[in-house]
């Protein structure tokens, strides 16, 4: 399953929303973190955030259009959501045109912050190119139930196979200061069935986790801690479909005692498809 | 006010929306073919250029107001432009330089005629009343 909002608790069509993800141990993107406490990916809350978003604006468009990734000006890591914890959603739509929504989100956890979004903006395209219309009213309609447990919660499905979040092969590394990879999509990724069901292409957050995950390795090849605090300017130029080979590079801007900047480009074929910069700090939320 | 006034906020946006450094943007570059924009950086461009400067860019106004004043099967014929069609457009871009244009080119490829002082203007026509400066 690759759809996280359990519930939405209000939905003003085209302006905000406020729903529900609910993290259980079933959950496919669940991971231990570094005290070994078994919590959601954090660009998995990115990913319900914006999920919650794209509710809002195809509802407001009558289901004619879906909103896709397309740029993330700021993606701010302030917290952990752990197992058992249910993720407050709140997603303001800024504005809608006629091709693109633009939005900025906050997740939370028992009142404190754990996610934000800022200046996030979604190309709109065909919804009949992604999902069939149908099945989306119906899927809505379920999770506007309040306490239906047949809405999106994660019921196990993911335990059998949980996403692989390396790259196939590392092309090169330098020791804090570049490096560079190669994962080719299948086509056989569970993901991909609800991501989308007409056009099945690799989302960006779990794009964003990886390019994370294989910056958090360079930047401690040499025995250094550092946590993932955020990513800015980050852009989805083109979409990756099954069978492309994406060449992701990292390289290191900034690095200190306490903060870490890198900058990323992936490109399939030679031609770019998401670039940004990832943020690191030395110094875990919440124990500054 | 005039473009030379918002041309070094502009830079700086477009610099930043491509990833480029400000110096490396030239006024009369091409979006599309110098600095690799894509459709999604159009998007992004306009959004940022709209937070900047307090305005609304209507979505496809560039192409719209070319063909101002033309009917579409004088504009366009199997969605190439026509001989008056490329003259409008040429006369409506005149930022662009000429040789950039080519005959019977695309309507689908006007966007890799935009520079950098293409978007001054339009923001300046947004700031000063929107469309209908652009017709003067």
């Amino acid at each position: 399953m690759f759809h996280f909002v359990d519930q939405i608790l209000e939905l003003d069509p085209g302006r905000h929303a406020l729903g529900i993800k609910r993290v259980t141990s079933g959950d496919t993107f669940v991971r231990p973190n570094a005290g070994g406490v078994a919590t959601l990916l954090s660009c998995i809350i990115g990913e319900a955030l914006g999920q919650l978003g794209a509710w809002s604006v195809m509802v407001g468009k009558d289901f004619t259009v879906r909103p896709v990734a397309g740029v993330v000006g700021e993606v701010a890591i302030t917290g952990e959501a752990a197992v058992g914890d249910s993720v407050l959603l709140d997603t303001t739509i800024d504005s809608v045109t006629d091709d693109a929504v633009f939005y900025h989100a906050t997740a939370s956890v028992d009142g404190a912050t754990v996610l934000r979004l800022e200046n996030t903006l979604g190309p709109l395209l065909p919804m009949e190119q992604f999902n069939d219309p149908n099945e989306m009213r119906e899927r809505l309609a379920r999770i506007q139930q309040s306490g239906d447990s047949a809405g999106d919660l994660q019921t196990g499905e993911g335990t059998a196979a949980p996403f692989d979040l390396s790259f196939d092969e590392i092309l090169s590394f330098e020791s804090c200061k570049e490096a560079a990879a190669v994962r080719t999509l299948s086509g056989s990724e569970a993901f991909l069935k609800d991501h989308f069901p007409r056009k099945p292409v690799l989302p960006l957050s779990l794009l964003l986790e990886s390019l994370l995950q294989l910056g958090q390795k360079l930047l401690e090849d040499d025995g250094s801690l550092y946590v993932p605090t955020g990513a800015q300017k980050v852009k989805m130029s083109r979409f990756v479909e099954p069978g492309s080979s994406l060449v992701a590079k990292v390289q290191v801007i900034e690095r200190n005692a306490e903060n870490a900047l890198l900058n990323f480009r992936c490109e399939v074929d030679g031609g770019r498809v998401c670039v940004g910069e990832a943020e690191y700090s030395t110094v875990a939320w919440g124990s500054s | 006010m005039n473009t030379d006034t918002i041309y070094p906020k502009v830079r700086e946006i477009i610099a930043d929306v491509l990833a480029f450094d400000v110096d490396e943007i030239q006024r009369d570059g091409s979006l599309v073919d110098d600095y690799s924009a894509e459709s999604i950086d159009f998007l992004d461009l306009v959004y940022q250029l709209e937070r900047e400067f307090k305005i609304k860019i209507p979505r496809g106004m560039i192409e719209q107001e070319a063909r101002r004043g033309v009917g579409d099967e004088d504009f366009e014929e199997h969605g190439r432009l026509t001989k008056k069609g490329l003259e409008h457009l040429k006369e409506y871009l005149s930022e662009v330089p000429k040789d950039r244009f080519t005959p019977r080119m695309q309507v689908s490829l006007i966007p890799t005629l935009f520079t950098p002082e293409t978007f001054c203007k339009i923001v300046l026509r947004e700031m000063e009343g929107g469309g209908q400066a652009a017709s003067d």
